[in-house]
């Protein structure tokens, strides 16, 4: 048996060796526009950002941005479908050329991927039913509070280090974390109350929102670290999308609305 | 580009991954032994029961067995409540495992008991036995040991199934390490060492199994 055990030892550690890959490389600037097509990555579950239309396309804020920058570079644009828990391996694999899907850039996301200057901003709220009472987001740090979230999302954190007293149901996607809330699984949810609309409207019950705005965070364009000579010119077009009115003007388009908290675009940028 | 592995950044992480682990053994073995219970009832219903119950047996068994175990426990976990039901993430996981595993079990089961010998069965016959005492004292000892292994291999299979509990929020292995996978990001380090674990984990489970079945049985099983 001991010989049994040490030849499937040896093989795991062997196939775990095997199965370290030699690191994709993502594209340069040069390749892409070698190739004709900028790949994007977009998270579908985010509507207004993404979302899939009739024909089961993705559509969006951040398809017609992504669009605008290919304009810009004179390619095709192909865009990838992706989740919250697994757009950056993506980019950091060389899956995709960046990814959108409010990527908002932290410390610890930029340890793995580089970030452009900011596209967009996304301000936090409380989203809660009826149910609860609380009036301000510093009452849900209690025990009897359950959040449920989408795991990889940046409230995560945010609930961790401030909200250490309340318990934290994690569920995969958007679509799931609403409609658990909407169950009673959950007392609450933290996120960007914008893109939550789509969402609660599919659920027969009486949401409130807790009027208390919560943190403000800057979103950028997520790219392979040290892709330099891409992330200089995406910081650019940025610029340029945004001096020119196009981002302001695509924002309203999909959010009706003007950005809560608008980026400022500079030429420090 | 080229990547650095840094496992450094997930040992502190690693009590987070055995706790993870020890609430994939609690789900396997829960849903392994209710999954057993209903397999044995459900095989001797197939085998011995009257034909129309052993139809409504096969029913289940062919549900169970045609559709995904996800989607099972998505059922249970997001479509009972608008029935009126709400179970816990780890209730409907447990009960989703359960229902499935004892669907396979069922035909595992059914096998065995089909490999009884006749002569066994008249003598029990002549013996007097009724049905109930046939089973218990005849078919049931002659079985477990033509079923041991098969048994062993589908509690490996319900051990590694946990990671789907991870869909549904409950922090087991699988969803311990997407949630340090989200934190960290360092995908390759972080799987390889909960593939690692699971390996271990199962492993384990075969020889712990392995010494059970040639104590109680005198089953032999190849570990490898």
């Amino acid at each position: 048996m001991l010989k049994s055990f040490l030849a499937a030892a040896t093989l795991a550690v062997a196939l775990a060796g095997a199965a370290l890959p030699q690191a994709v490389e993502a594209r340069t600037l040069d390749e892409i526009m070698k190739s004709g097509v900028i790949r994007v990555g977009v998270n579908p579950t985010l509507p207004p950002l993404g979302k899939f239309d009739d024909k089961n396309e993705i559509v969006g804020f951040d398809v017609d941005y992504a669009g605008e920058i290919a304009k810009l570079l004179g390619v095709k644009l192909e865009v990838v479908q992706v989740g919250s828990p697994d757009r950056i391996p993506f980019v950091a694999s060389g899956k995709i050329d960046f990814v959108m899907g409010a990527m908002t850039r932290n410390t610890e996301r930029a340890k793995v991927i580089d970030f452009t200057v900011p596209v967009h901003t996304e301000v936090l709220g409380v989203l809660t039913t009826k149910a609860n009472t609380f009036t301000d987001w510093k009452q849900f740090d209690d025990p009897s509070v359950t959040f449920v979230q989408v795991r990889g999302s940046t409230p995560v954190k945010f609930i961790e280090e401030n909200l250490k007293n309340a318990k934290v149901t994690l569920l995969d996607n958007y679509p799931d974390a609403v409609r658990a809330l909407a169950q009673g699984r959950g007392t609450a949810m933290i996120d960007v109350i914008d893109f939550m609309g789509d969402h609660m409207s599919k659920h027969k019950v009486e949401w409130r929102i807790v009027e208390t705005p919560i943190d403000v965070y800057y979103c950028s364009l997520g790219v392979a670290k040290n892709s330099t000579g891409l992330k200089d010119w995406l910081n650019i077009a940025v610029y340029d999308l945004y001096r020119k009115g196009k981002t302001t003007e695509l924002w309203k388009k999909w959010f009706g609305m003007d950005m809560i908290k608008p980026v400022g675009a500079q030429p420090f940028f | 580009m080229s990547y650095t592995l840094q496992y450094g950044q997930i040992w502190p992480f690693l009590p987070r991954l055995l706790e993870g682990a020890v609430v994939s053994l609690q789900i396997a073995v829960l849903a392994f032994c209710g999954g057993l219970f209903i397999g044995t009832a459900c095989a001797a219903i197939r085998t011995f029961g009257p034909r129309w119950l052993a139809r409504v047996a096969g029913l289940y068994v062919v549900f169970f067995t045609n559709t995904p175990q996800l989607v099972q426990i998505y059922f249970l976990y997001f479509a009972l409540p608008d029935m009126g039901i709400l179970l816990s993430s780890f209730a409907a996981v447990v009960i989703g495992m359960t229902l499935n595993a004892g669907a396979y079990l069922t035909e595992i089961q059914r096998a065995g008991f089909e490999s009884r010998r006749a002569s066994e069965m008249e003598a029990a016959e002549v013996m007097g036995f009724t049905r109930l005492q046939q089973i218990r004292y005849v078919i049931l000892p002659h079985v477990a040991r033509v079923l041991f292994p098969p048994l062993s291999n589908q509690f490996i299979i319900v051990t590694l199934g946990t990671s789907m509990a991870a869909v549904f929020g409950v922090e087991e292995l699988t969803g311990e390490a997407f949630n340090i996978n989200s934190q960290t990001f360092r995908s390759i380090e972080v799987f390889t060492v909960t593939a690692g674990i699971y390996v271990v984990l199962t492993l384990a489970a075969s020889v712990a199994l392995a010494f059970m079945g040639r104590a109680l049985f005198r089953a032999r099983t190849e570990l490898i």
